[in-house]
């Protein structure tokens, strides 16, 4: 890397926190107006960020989120047309949106064609029941996976009224010899993730979240790669292939 | 483009649960600038905890630190359309607000005295033990020797200008200056 410019050191001592009076003000100007040197700033933050999660979690008194609910109660000033452009930057809310945008018909036929395909790499009558099953309920809950890299879609997790939860996925998933995917959901943080699948290849599954609560809105459900017999720690260790939070089906 | 590639270097170094909770975060800013309270409030029951143990390490005091998490929580909710998830984290974005905060109270109520005790008993090894073995952060700031790398953990972590970090290591000010400029030319020759 060549020598740091001007710009990076201000970048770095404004990050580190060591700018004060005029310069600290002009600092912050400039990551308003100038969009490389914001980008300086951002990067800086990246790179001490691991510093930030060495604090001690310390519990705050109770009484303080009533005092930020009380001083938020008014929305944004500049609510609307910049949280559209947020909204759209978020990528895997777009998924949702496109999902539900499509509408359910249109989804179904998209479930149908990909159950088709899948169907036609991996024989199973199970899948034309499930595609039957589908049919005949529709699910509260669904979950598009997408790949963070690529931002394709890579399976559909279904949670149904009764409880039944299901994955169905869009695309084939290369699995090198001694692994095996594993199937995730973060339904509580403080519990962490549970795993509730395991499959050699992709097919079909139908998940187990028996021993949990009933899917809510927003519960991530993710896809890792991880050694043959899943994870030996019990959390993922592997590349998250695909990822997804449960929207409610319209 | 040096910035870019550092960003989704970073992003890369996390582990995955940290990944599904970057994800998270980045959802509830967009919701937050939506004008969804329950985003915000997802943030708070999420974090909350670690922001007060950020804000206490500058600012010592737990009343002092949830100030400095109450402001932060205002600023975060007015200001959650300005997060850009391309440019960064959304956990970078969130910390530095805190952290701001947390320096602006330091600065103007609760400068380190000489005689400040709580300061004698900081432990730059041990913060520096607590980061995960994979942190290229970590690998990096171990490259640099000791006392020059503590430069970065007092001034980033404790919010110490560079008089107090002067006086805590009892050298000119001037050698201060040369060490942070060095030790963070080190870190960006590092980490990229």
């Amino acid at each position: 890397m060549n020598e740091p410019t001007a710009d990076d050191a201000m970048a770095a001592d404004y990050v580190m926190g060591l700018l004060e009076g005029a310069e600290h003000a002009a600092a912050e100007r400039r990551i308003e107006t100038d969009n490389a040197f914001a980008q300086a700033v951002s990067a800086w933050r990246e790179r001490l960020a691991d510093l930030d999660a060495t604090a001690e979690e310390t519990p705050p008194s109770p009484a303080l989120w009533q005092r930020i609910a009380e001083a938020t109660k008014i929305a944004p000033i500049d609510a609307l047309p910049s949280a559209r452009a947020a909204l759209r930057g978020a990528t895997l809310w777009n998924n949702i949106r496109f999902w539900r945008g499509a509408g359910i018909g249109g989804a179904f036929a998209t479930l149908l064609f990909a159950t088709i395909m899948i169907g036609a790499l991996i024989t199973s009558r199970q899948l034309r029941n499930d595609m039957i099953a589908l049919a005949q309920r529709k699910p509260i809950y669904v979950a598009v996976l997408v790949n963070d890299t690529t931002k394709e879609a890579g399976a559909i997790v279904n949670a149904f009224a009764n409880g039944r939860v299901e994955l169905i996925p869009l695309r084939p998933i290369d699995v090198p010899a001694g692994r095996t995917l594993q199937v995730w959901t973060l339904w509580d943080r403080a519990i962490g993730p549970k795993s509730i699948g395991l499959t050699g290849q992709s097919r079909t599954l139908q998940l187990d979240l028996q021993s949990l609560p009933e899917t809510v809105p927003d519960q991530l459900f993710e896809i890792t790669l991880e050694p043959e017999g899943g994870s030996p720690i019990g959390r993922p260790t592997g590349p998250i292939l695909f990822k997804g939070n449960a929207a409610r089906a319209l | 483009m040096a910035g870019n590639g550092t960003i989704t270097a970073g992003a890369r170094s996390f582990a995955p649960f940290d990944q599904e909770r970057e994800l998270q975060l980045a959802a509830a800013l967009a919701r937050c600038a939506a004008g969804d309270r329950a985003a915000l409030q997802l943030i708070y029951n999420s974090e909350a905890p670690r922001m007060i143990g950020v804000a206490r390490r500058i600012l010592f005091r737990q009343d002092l630190a949830e100030e400095a998490v109450h402001d932060a929580f205002v600023r975060i909710w007015r200001g959650a359309a300005g997060f850009d998830p391309h440019r960064g984290s959304a956990r970078s974005w969130l910390y530095a607000v805190v952290r701001n905060r947390a320096l602006s109270i330091h600065r103007d109520e609760h400068r380190y005295e000489t005689s400040d005790e709580s300061a004698e008993h900081i432990d730059c090894e041990a913060t520096l033990s607590r980061m995960p073995e994979t942190s290229t952060l970590r690998r990096c700031l171990e490259r640099i020797d000791r006392p020059r790398r503590d430069v970065v953990v007092l001034a980033y972590v404790h919010g110490m200008s560079h008089g107090e970090l002067a006086g805590k290591l009892r050298v000119p000010l001037g050698t201060v200056k040369s060490w942070v400029r060095r030790s963070l030319f080190a870190l960006q020759e590092c980490m990229g």
